[in-house]
């Protein structure tokens, strides 16, 4: 249990650099959840064309 | 990067960075730089532009070039092998170790974005290729027998394969300072592609089989000069990108020219630090040497870094997918249609991950000219130069990789926004398509930022 204290500061600041893709992915998820939630979805699109 | 033994300390930084805001908040300011870019783009750029690119004729250059430039890739590669087997077996004092890992593995991926491909000019084995093939369709009477055709579905791997490999003697291997062993393998490296090349003609086995030349041709197309038979065009920065065929192993390809980068900065940090004894401990305990113990650890790292970034990429297309609604392709045609987006990204890592070690043991080469040996000789009268640690700061060097890895998912997302609103008439969708690939451009920022601080620490 010391060492990942001792290590706490190297922890917290890994921990802070992946908040802003925590933040994405939580807003995403919050999105598509609403979106679900409002039998929206997503329509039909074109069919997209052959690969190059 | 332990091949050269001062490598490590470059490749880190040298000196203490004076930096006006924690490491982490850079991380948040490039994330702020992504989503401000994603809704610029939105709003800005509302047709595709890259999908049908245009280019110009702008110069071009007598025949003898090409044979100028092959002929000194042939030369230089004459030279490396020559020092491998007959100079110094000391790493920083024979020209290979030095030219091989930070001169083209690394000098030839800055310069390709901004050269074009220069790569193919000074390809030494396509240059003997076409030098045999030339001399045998004169001797023979009846021509050369056509080459096989080229399996579809072998596409790109046998280069995700090949880049692999140079990945694992680079970060693995034990021997890799040893230049006799760069010599074996850079022997081994052209009898294979000569093989390639003789089955199914030389220009194809290039485009896809031959993984140094598809490696440094990927970077090229970022570039806005494209030379084709000694006639040079000039077009749009990264339109190059978007004419590339997604044929089988491209991705996988992408994922590992990005997820090898990433494993060679995190196993500098300290997790790797505590993970690698470990590991290594438990593969010595059932019966291993302790030196293929080490080498295995660092293979499972080399392939777990490639399989984290695949999934990370294989995350955003999925979301892609799910948004879009396109239910007509699969996940991995999906993938194939946007892996161009990845070539920049690749870019950034390298030069993010690379830029200290250019900067400093690419200084080596100025000695290196002179004894390329390592046998005490003074061609050029630079025997004598040292690497001068001090031109430019571990500041300077943290802005050029965090710019670097800016810029370089900034061209991921505009890559992705074009070929979005090319498959969708209705850029609304297209735009919501590329929320996760927005999740997972910041990812890469991220991880990038973070392997960079992990690596530092």
């Amino acid at each position: 249990m010391i060492a990942p204290l001792a290590h706490a500061g190297h922890w917290i600041t890994d921990l802070l650099t992946v908040v802003p893709v925590v933040i994405v992915i939580a807003v995403l998820v919050i999105h598509s959840w609403r979106e679900k939630r409002r039998g929206g979805g997503t329509g039909p699109v074109d069919a997209p064309p052959p690969a190059a | 990067m332990a091949t050269l033994p001062d490598a490590a300390l470059a490749h880190g930084l040298v000196g203490r960075q004076d930096l006006p805001i924690p490491r982490w908040l850079f991380g948040w300011a490039a994330a702020a730089v992504l989503v401000a870019s994603f809704v610029g783009l939105a709003v800005l750029w509302p047709k595709p532009r890259f999908e049908q690119p245009s280019e110009r004729r702008v110069a071009s250059a007598p025949p003898v070039l090409e044979w100028l430039c092959a002929a000194i890739g042939v030369a230089l590669f004459g030279l490396l092998v020559y020092a491998g087997f007959a100079g110094s077996q000391t790493t920083t004092s024979n020209l290979g170790p030095t030219f091989i890992f930070v001169l083209f593995w690394v000098g030839l991926a800055v310069a390709s974005p901004l050269l074009g491909d220069v790569f193919k000019a000074f390809n030494p084995w396509r240059a003997i290729a076409r030098a045999v093939a030339g001399l045998a369709a004169k001797v023979s009477r009846e021509g050369l027998p056509a080459p096989l055709p080229y399996p579809q579905r072998l596409g790109r791997w046998p280069a995700a394969f090949f880049v692999l490999g140079f990945a694992w003697v680079e970060l693995v291997y034990a021997g890799r300072g040893d230049p006799s062993n760069l010599a074996v393998l850079a022997l081994a490296y052209a009898a294979v592609q000569f093989v390639g090349m003789s089955l199914y003609g030389i220009e194809k086995w290039n485009d896809y089989g031959d993984g140094l030349a598809v490696y440094f041709g990927l970077f090229a197309r970022i570039s806005p000069l494209r030379w084709q038979r000694g006639t040079l065009y000039v077009r749009r920065p990264l339109s190059g990108l978007s004419t590339f065929d997604p044929v089988p192993g491209t991705v996988a390809l992408l994922c590992v020219m990005i997820g090898t980068t990433s494993f060679d900065g995190f196993s500098g940090g300290p997790t790797w630090g505590a993970i690698s004894p470990e590991l290594t401990d438990a593969l010595h305990g059932i019966g291993l040497s302790q030196a293929t113990a080490l080498e295995l650890a660092f293979t499972i790292g080399l392939f777990g870094a490639v399989l984290v970034v695949s999934a990370l990429y294989r995350l955003g297309v999925l979301g892609m997918q799910r948004e879009s609604g396109v239910g007509a392709m699969t996940p991995a045609q999906l993938a194939g249609r946007f892996a161009h987006t990845l070539v920049p990204i690749a870019l950034a890592y390298v030069v993010a991950h690379y830029f200290s070690l250019l900067a400093y043991e690419g200084q080596r080469v100025a000695y290196l000219v002179s004894d390329p040996l390592g046998t005490g000789r003074d061609l050029f009268g630079t025997a004598d130069a040292i690497v001068d640690y001090s031109w430019i700061s571990a500041t300077a060097i943290w802005y050029v990789q965090v710019g670097a890895l800016v810029i370089g998912h900034i061209a991921g997302l505009i890559l992705a926004h074009d070929r979005a609103l090319a498959m969708f008439s209705d850029s609304r969708v297209a735009t919501r398509s590329q929320y996760w690939m927005l999740a997972v451009m910041i990812g890469f920022t991220s991880l990038g930022l973070w392997l960079l601080s992990a690596a530092n620490s």
